[in-house]
């Protein structure tokens, strides 16, 4: 649906050349949900603004269903732009005019008639729970409010693709999740694509389907949001990951590690996609001789599947210790625990 | 040798009247200038929606020559095309010519900053939405900004209430001329101090129905 082919963006800032977009090759298919996620400045926005041509792109193509952006027309790109809408972080409404004015305004800009405009904007208005505030200001909404209205505004045209430049970064976690919920409904009863850019992984992690991690301008890791939750490769991901997954483990656990002659037995136990929600440490204890202590853990839900990071400590014999170990590594990922671990 | 207050009324009731209708018809043909002039400014300037160096840069060397000209002066100056326009170089009429030229371009610019403060953000909503630079102009630029601009032609008509004091200078009637050719030149304090009352009342009286406008304009 979406197709960035070696795509770049040089701004030239007094004689100085400025790589916002570096090489990137994306492919976003038709009715997901694909996130980009990137620090500040790692040219997320700029990425999504080549989509619908806000900005050119210096090198490659932009193709949306098949078509170069940058080869049409004014009045062609006009024509594309009423099927790709755009929701913003600071929502960009109208002050001057009502909720059902704003929304209203894409139909008004394409010269709908008045009755057509009316019986859309009320459906779409009741589809976004706002059909109360039809005539209020947008002083008088709250954020999520606020960007209910972009949303409806956004869908009055019965738009392909929707691309959010940071939809939820101004709202409260609660907020977020609703305005989630709300893309994910227009994605599964409209089958709209959506393109959407975010720094807060937790925002990916609820909703994309697929995700792009930028950095510096370029696309340094792509995959399924699982795959990257359980199989991240590059430092930056990792960090990101990190930051809705403790994965270090506490110091008052590690200090205890190296303490005794006796080395405890500790491990970091991955659960993996297939195996997700498998008894294994219920299965261990009863089939070997040791007893499972589960120190510190979290289990997250990704796209539906469970997917965690326990710290366990194996006690009894080493024998059967390394036995269990053994056997239980064939369905998770296990890793002993370092006293030098940190 | 004094003037009977009672008796002068009718002369100043007739004065305020051509203060008013010089006010005002200078206002409406200095808006009609300075509109499209101000709109044009900030359209062609640099990542303006129809950015145009050349175009941009004449424009605004105009308006800043104009508004460098003290009014006194350009009253004078420009009497020969005062005379043409209206066939006459004194009274009401041959006022409203300097006051519009005076202040048209001093509009524009009022107009210039009410635009550039409408928030970039909703221009660039109405491109995604495939707007054209026209329907933006008229429909995102002007709505959004009229509230202020209401605002910023207060401050307009206020001064040219000022400047339309000092036509009085080559007799263009009105408030001013009464109270320099009596209060000032003939002494007649009385005059003097009853023009300036009206001065003071015509001026807090714009100001509360600019006031009022800005308020209705912001919500519409
Ligand atoms: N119009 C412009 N002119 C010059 N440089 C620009 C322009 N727009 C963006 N840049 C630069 O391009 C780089 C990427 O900016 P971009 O806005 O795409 O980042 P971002 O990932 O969206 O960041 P954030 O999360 O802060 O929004 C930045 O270094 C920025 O300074
Ligand atoms: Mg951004």
């Amino acid at each position: 649906m979406i197709n960035f082919k070696n795509v770049s963006k040089v701004y030239e800032h007094e004689g100085e050349k400025l790589v916002a977009v570096n090489e990137v090759n994306l492919q976003v298919e038709r009715g997901e949900i694909f996130g980009v996620i990137g620090f500040s400045g790692a040219g997320k926005s700029t990425l999504v603004r080549l989509v619908n041509q806000l900005e050119k792109p210096t090198e490659g193509e932009v193709l949306v269903d098949g078509q170069d952006v940058s080869s049409l027309s004014a009045k062609e790109l006009r024509g594309m732009r009423r099927k790709i809408s755009m929701i913003f972080q600071h929502f960009n409404l109208l002050e001057s005019k009502t909720v059902y004015h704003n929304v209203a305004f894409p139909l008004i800009l394409s010269g709908e008639p008045r009755d057509k405009v009316k019986k859309r904007v009320e459906k779409i208005l009741d589809f976004v729970g706002l059909k109360d505030r039809a005539n209020y200001y947008t002083d008088q909404l709250s954020g999520g409010q606020k960007q209910r209205v972009g949303i409806a505004r956004a869908l009055a045209t019965s738009p392909d693709i929707l691309l959010c430049d940071e939809a939820t970064s101004a709202l409260d976690p609660e907020t977020t999740q609703s305005i989630l919920e709300l893309l994910r409904k227009i994605r599964d009863e409209y089958n709209v694509t959506i393109l959407m850019i975010t720094h807060e992984m937790n925002v990916v992690k609820d909703v994309c389907d697929r995700v792009a991690v930028m950095e510096d301008g370029e696309v340094i890791e792509q995959g399924s949001i699982f795959d990257l939750f359980t199989n991240p490769k590059h430092k930056t991901t990792h960090k990101f990951i990190q930051s809705v997954m403790k994965g270090d483990i506490p110091q008052s656990i590690l200090i205890g590690i190296g303490e005794n002659n006796h080395p405890r037995h500790i491990y970091r136990v991955t659960f993996l996609k297939e195996h997700a929600g498998e008894p294994v440490f219920s299965r261990i204890a009863k089939r070997f001789n040791v007893e499972v202590n589960i120190l510190y853990g979290q289990i997250l839900e990704i796209q539906e599947t469970p997917f965690g990071n326990l710290i366990v400590e194996l006690q009894g014999e080493d024998s059967e210790i390394l036995k269990a170990v053994h056997y239980i590594e064939e369905v998770v990922s296990v890793e002993r625990v370092m006293a030098s671990a940190s | 040798m004094q003037v009977n207050l009672l008796d002068f009324w009718p002369r100043i009731l007739e004065a305020t009247q051509e203060t008013l209708l010089m006010v005002s018809i200078a206002l409406v043909l200095a808006t009609v200038i300075g509109l499209p002039l101000g709109v044009a400014l900030v359209v062609t300037r640099d990542h303006g929606l129809m950015e145009n160096k050349i175009v941009f840069n004449v424009l605004n060397g105009v308006v800043n020559i104009f508004r460098s000209i003290p009014f006194i002066i350009l009253l004078v100056a420009i009497l020969p095309l005062t005379r043409l326009l209206v066939g006459t170089s004194i009274g009401t009429a041959a006022a409203t010519v300097p006051l519009v030229l005076f202040s048209g371009p001093y509009i524009a610019r009022l107009i210039e900053s009410s635009l550039l403060d409408v928030n970039k953000g909703v221009i660039e909503a109405a491109q995604s939405m495939g707007a054209t630079n026209w329907q933006i102009i008229y429909r995102v630029l002007l709505p959004e900004a009229l509230s202020t601009i209401a605002l910023n032609l207060t401050i307009a008509s206020i001064g040219l209430v000022g400047a339309s004091a000092m036509a009085g200078f080559v007799g263009g009637g009105g408030l001013g001329d009464l109270a320099i050719s009596y209060g000032y030149q003939r002494f007649e304090t009385d005059i003097m101090i009853v023009t300036v009352i009206l001065l003071i009342i015509i001026v807090q009286a714009f100001q509360a129905i600019g006031n009022y406008l800005s308020k209705k304009l912001r919500r519409l």
